[in-house]
């Protein structure tokens, strides 16, 4: 018997050392469940089908959801509406807008998400959902509403991806020395602590991260060539062109995302031009670049591109030029069909006609080149055929003879044509008549040549209009 | 047959070059581009770009260069030792390394010398430094970009092209791109030497070449110097030099250290030892002086030709023209940055 509770006791506490381990080990994680929804909602294979017919898991993956923002939160701070079990479905919906369980320390009132609720219902996605989320309508909201939801980007189990969350964890580990130099109060910690740290963590804190979520839905050019947009004044629905349905894609090739691509956190993600941090603005306030609270309106532009850290000269009324770089160029995008590089209004700029003349003499030099190639083998002269002369003169210092040469040539000729007309008076006579008659003819040429010199000078130097790649 | 001893005409020096422009032309660009992929690019922009980092903005401060040299570090850190190796050696960079520049040349010495343009007579040195001012201070305060006329881009978007990509392909037959095609071909591939690009237009050349002009005024450093004393005035260098460099001035071969490229072309060509790639002599007095004979051991290594400086007479009231255009252009361009600057403080 001594034996048997001997053993006994070991077992038991073994098994009270155990569990008191495990509790220290397991105290970090901060689960949070004081109304046992999980008990029920935790167990796998816990489904049914809807009245759509929809298969509908309402298993909660604790790990997903512990690693979430909300992981600590209780079910029912947010799922209001449900107070006992069972319930019905549409109880579950929630509202984001509604205040929290959160206090803010620095004011002690309730937190709450309105602010920026009611900046986004004004913004250009304002359509979409705000209340009345649940498990239910999500697939019908991916499939049918064009305008995101807040969980579609805020989505919960996304926020911190698995295998950031060992790094969550040392770092939470951490809060009490790092924020709890300034931050006193285990309190303000627990609460506030996860907050912080998520966005630190989380993919979300890069920019690159950041535009993922904007490319999400805006890449999709199937679902963007959908879209209609209403217009503000005659309330009209047209169809958008391809500037807004390949946004991303021109986005690509300017410089600001190829620096974001290179780790280099000087670029400029989508949100920090179309959304950019103002004071009492919470990033949720994108507009249409027609609309003129807009950050990318054309009167607000030197504002948003002289944000902190960027291009702070914009503001000067002088950048003007710099300000309307146009950065979602169609130009640069990929060729769908053949025909469109010859379209002439892609093409159409000062550069093009500067390029016809351009090209011209290219066509001229590569023709003579290649006929060259046949008969001139043999010849004895092979300087540059433009500005050779002028090259022997200037750098090598050479006189040249042919001019004196031609001259006398000339002569003989306006003398053998005028010398039969002319026959009684004295040979000097003709002889000065005759330049005076050839001069003019000699004369006008080059008069011709620096007018037309000068027009393409102009031509090829006023090009400020389209001609802006970028990069 | 022609072709195989043309070939094995080439001096040595000038064959190593251009097997380096090849092998550099193949590191830089595509399809290997290997070079730029360490930093995760595929073509001369972005991070590597090493000709926006020093645009002048109206208004602008230190911090937004900063945030500019920031964006293209690996840019700046290459033009950062392509400026110090100029110093010390001259500009090896443009001559032997420039895939751009250097593509154009290899392109124009393959074609015939007659059907070519020759912009080597043509005053470089104002036009470039004429074109350098415009393309710091007022090209971006009209929005055009820095990137309009870039041969960066062009070369290797239209080697893209060529391999059937379709970014080279837009790039090369959008507006822009036909127009830079055409000045790669009239200022590269047409133009005799090939160099005319980097003589009027590359921004980098023309702040390599204040660099070069500042290192060749140095003992110590490798520069193309002369020795004027063996100078016959046979003018073959001249002929030979690619960018316009060389002048002869009253038959005495006169280097233009602004755009000399140090390319050692004109070293393989001259007959009489009379130019050199060196640093100069290191008795400026005479080592020795034997029975009033002054002893000079080392040949006298000029870089800049000492009588060529034009002595001030204001009464013969003579003023050198291109010495006016080079005042010009650099009143308008301080003026221009110091107005600017004020206005966007007002």
């Amino acid at each position: 018997m001594r034996l048997f509770i001997q053993a006994q006791s070991i077992i038991l506490q073994a098994i009270i050392v155990y569990f008191l381990i495990a509790g220290t080990l397991y105290a970090n994680e901060r689960h949070s469940d004081p109304d046992g929804c999980l008990s029920c909602h935790a167990l796998k294979g816990l489904q049914f089908i809807d009245k759509e017919g929809l298969l509908r898991v309402s298993t909660i993956d604790e790990s997903h959801y512990y690693s979430s923002l909300h992981g600590s939160v209780p079910c029912k701070d947010c799922h209001r509406k449900i107070t006992h079990y069972p319930h019905e479905v549409e109880n579950g919906y929630v509202d984001c807008a509604e205040s929290c369980h959160v206090n803010e320390p620095s004011s002690g009132e309730a937190y709450t998400h309105k602010p920026i609720v009611e900046e986004f219902e004004k913004s250009a996605h304002g359509q979409g959902l705000i209340k009345d989320f649940a498990g239910g309508n999500r697939l019908k909201e991916e499939l049918e509403e064009v305008n995101p939801s807040c969980r579609r980007c805020h989505a919960n189990t996304a926020y911190i991806a698995e295998d950031q969350m060992e790094q969550f964890k040392t770092a939470f580990m951490h809060t009490e020395t790092e924020c709890g130099t300034c931050h006193q109060g285990d309190v303000w910690r627990d609460q506030f602590g996860g907050h912080i740290l998520r966005r630190l963590v989380g993919s979300r804190w890069k920019k690159e991260g950041n535009n993922k979520m904007c490319v999400d839905c805006h890449a999709d050019s199937e679902r963007m060539t959908k879209v209609e947009l209403e217009d503000p004044e005659t309330k009209e629905k047209h169809k958008v062109d391809s500037r807004w349905i390949n946004s991303t894609e021109s986005y690509d090739r300017t410089l600001h995302s190829r620096i974001l691509k290179t780790k280099i956190e000087a670029g400029a993600s989508c949100m920090d031009c179309h959304a950019p941090t103002e004071q009492g603005k919470f990033r949720h306030n994108i507009y249409r670049d027609e609309d003129k609270r807009s950050a990318t309106h054309l009167d607000n532009l030197a504002e948003t591109c002289a944000q902190s850290g960027c291009h702070e000269f914009a503001r000067a009324p002088l950048n003007a030029g710099f300000v309307e770089t146009d950065l979602h160029d169609v130009d640069q995008l990929e060729i769908k069909s053949w025909l469109s590089l010859i379209d002439s209004e892609r093409l159409e700029s000062n550069w093009q006609r500067a390029f016809y003349i351009v090209g011209i003499v290219v066509i001229v030099f590569m023709f003579g080149a290649f006929i060259w190639l046949f008969t001139g083998i043999k010849a004895k002269k092979q300087s540059p055929i433009l500005g050779g002369e002028s090259f022997e003169k200037i750098m090598i210092g050479r006189k040249i003879r042919k001019k004196p040469k031609k001259k006398p040539v000339v002569k003989k000729k306006a003398a053998s044509v005028v010398k039969p007309e002319v026959k009684v008076p004295p040979a000097i006579k003709p002889e000065v008549k005759a330049p005076s008659v050839v001069k003019p003819e000699v004369e006008a040429p080059p008069i011709v040549k620096s007018e037309v010199n000068d027009n393409s000078i102009e031509k090829a130097e006023s090009n400020s209009d389209k001609g802006k790649p970028s990069i | 047959m022609r072709i195989l001893n043309n070939i094995k005409a080439i001096p040595f020096v000038q064959k190593y070059r251009y097997a380096v422009i090849l092998i550099s032309s193949l590191s830089f660009l595509g399809p290997l581009a290997f070079l730029p992929q360490l930093v995760g690019n595929d073509d001369l922009c972005g991070v590597l770009c090493m000709r926006r980092f020093y645009l002048y903005f109206p208004g602008m401060t230190f911090e937004d260069f900063f945030t500019h040299i920031n964006v293209a570090f690996i840019g700046v850190i290459a033009f950062a030792l392509i400026l110090l190796t100029t110093f010390f050696y001259g500009r090896l960079w443009c001559s032997f390394l420039c895939p751009v520049g250097g593509l154009a040349e290899l392109g124009s010495r393959m074609l015939n010398d007659r059907w070519k343009i020759e912009f080597r007579s043509l005053p470089q040195v104002q036009i470039r430094y004429g074109y350098f001012a415009v393309y710091l201070v007022l090209m971006p305060l009209l929005g055009i970009s820095a990137c309009t006329l870039c041969n960066f881009i062009t070369i290797p978007r239209l080697i893209e092209a060529l391999q059937g990509e379709y970014r080279g392909m837009v790039y090369i037959i959008s507006s822009v791109g036909l127009v830079n095609l055409g000045l790669l071909f009239i200022l590269g591939f047409f133009a005799s030497k090939g160099r005319a690009y980097c003589q009027f237009l590359c921004p980098i050349g023309a702040a390599d070449g204040l660099v070069n002009r500042l290192g060749a005024k140095f003992n110590f450093t490798h520069h193309i110097r002369v020795e004027k004393e063996r100078c016959t005035g046979c003018n073959v260098c001249a002929r030979a030099c690619m960018c316009g460099a060389i002048k002869m001035v009253d038959r005495v071969a006169v280097v233009d250290q602004l755009s000399c490229m140090s390319c050692h072309d004109c070293v393989d060509v001259c007959d009489w030892n009379a130019i050199e790639w060196t640093p100069a002599s290191r008795h400026k007095e005479p080592k020795r002086i034997k029975k009033h004979v002054q002893i000079f051991p080392d040949p006298n290594w000029q870089s800049i030709n000492v009588h060529d400086k034009p002595k001030i007479n204001i009464a013969s009231k003579k003023i050198s023209r291109l010495r006016l255009i080079n005042g010009l252009i650099f009143s308008f361009f301080i003026s221009f940055i110091a107005v600017t600057s004020v206005m966007a403080m007002v």
